[in-house]
């Protein structure tokens, strides 16, 4: 009787551990669904951290404004073609009409906006943020009011509408020649860095003659041609700077989420 | 005394899977990698990866999403 008690009692303590090892390994699971919301959040935050990198100097601060400008107004325009399609069809639009409101407000604002500021960086991590909330609550609102199949024409539809209006063609353009600019003095730094005065390929890039990566391998095949030394020495000092530039948007990420920045 | 050698044995059993228990649920995810900037491990590769990331991708777009 006492060594089946024993033997009894060992199991239940067996059974228990490895209920600890399976739940253990269930939480992980479990928390995997939740991780994707946080992993998409990761996403988010690492996306905008990628982007705020360029924003502490002018030129850069002024693309990405004029990128969350073009991406809010073409969100606005897809608004108002749902509005259109939806009145046609006798729904009641109110409300997505106040938030298109609210959003035609934020667009002013991100039109405003000053690139010199020394916040620009919190202005821009501030303004996307409004936009991505106006844009998620719309998107709510309408996915409440149509099936998925409605959804799904309804969004062919406007992807058509948009690109017959052509209203986005005049940023696509703005924004191509800041860059190329913002690119052409950072490739003008880097052939000074190496002691080559020949500007040729960055003014052929400029002038849109020569692709961005066609101008980066010219620049390579210089820098290949070095010794180890100065290779390393060029390596160090580009590393650096982007060090410098992504602990920068790591701190500014940081103090807004300890509530030290415009939001 | 069989009954005394039993339970010790049953004990060690519990130990053992108490501890591989405890190892499984306390192991590192994942192992980073130490980096090594030294002047040997740079080649070509890595001074592309950096002046990739000091320019500007002309077709990158800042994402807010989708509104339908």
């Amino acid at each position: 009787m006492k060594k089946i008690y024993s033997i009894l009692l060992t199991l239940i303590l067996l059974i228990s551990t490895t209920s600890i090892v399976l739940a253990g390994a269930g939480d992980d699971k479990g928390n995997h669904f939740g991780k994707d919301d946080d992993f998409e959040g990761d996403n988010d935050q690492n996306e905008t951290e990628k982007e705020i990198e360029i924003v502490n100097n002018t030129f850069g601060a002024e693309i990405r404004l004029l990128q969350l400008e073009k991406a809010l107004l073409k969100n606005i325009l897809k608004g108002e073609m749902a509005v259109q399609v939806l009145i046609g069809l006798n729904f009641t639009t109110t409300e997505l009409e106040s938030i298109l409101i609210e959003m035609k407000a934020l667009l002013e604002e991100v039109r405003q906006a000053n690139a010199s500021s020394n916040a620009s960086v919190e202005i821009f991590v501030f303004l996307k943020n409004e936009s991505k909330n106006f844009t998620t609550q719309f998107r709510e609102t309408i996915r409440g009011m149509l099936n998925d199949t409605s959804l799904s024409e309804l969004r062919v539809r406007i992807k058509e509408m948009l690109n017959a209006s052509g209203q986005l063609d005049n940023y696509n353009k703005r924004i191509i020649n800041l860059i190329r600019t913002f690119n052409g003095n950072q490739l003008y730094r880097l052939y000074g860095l190496i002691g080559e005065a020949n500007s040729l390929f960055v003014n052929q890039y400029l002038n849109g003659t020569l692709p961005l990566n066609e101008t980066k391998l010219q620049l390579c095949k210089i820098i290949n041609e070095m010794t180890k030394e100065k290779k390393y020495e060029i390596f160090l000092e580009i590393k650096g700077e982007n060090i410098r530039r992504q602990i920068h948007a790591q701190d500014v990420i940081e103090n807004i989420g300890n509530g030290h920045g415009k939001q | 005394m069989n009954k005394k050698i039993i339970s010790i044995f049953f004990l060690l059993i519990i130990m053992v899977s108490m501890v591989f228990a405890y190892s499984y649920l306390t192991q590192p995810t994942t192992e980073e990698k130490p980096y090594d900037y030294s002047i040997d491990s740079i080649d070509n590769k890595d001074i592309s990866d950096e002046i990739d990331d000091l320019l500007i991708d002309e077709d990158y777009e800042v994402e807010i999403g989708e509104m339908v």
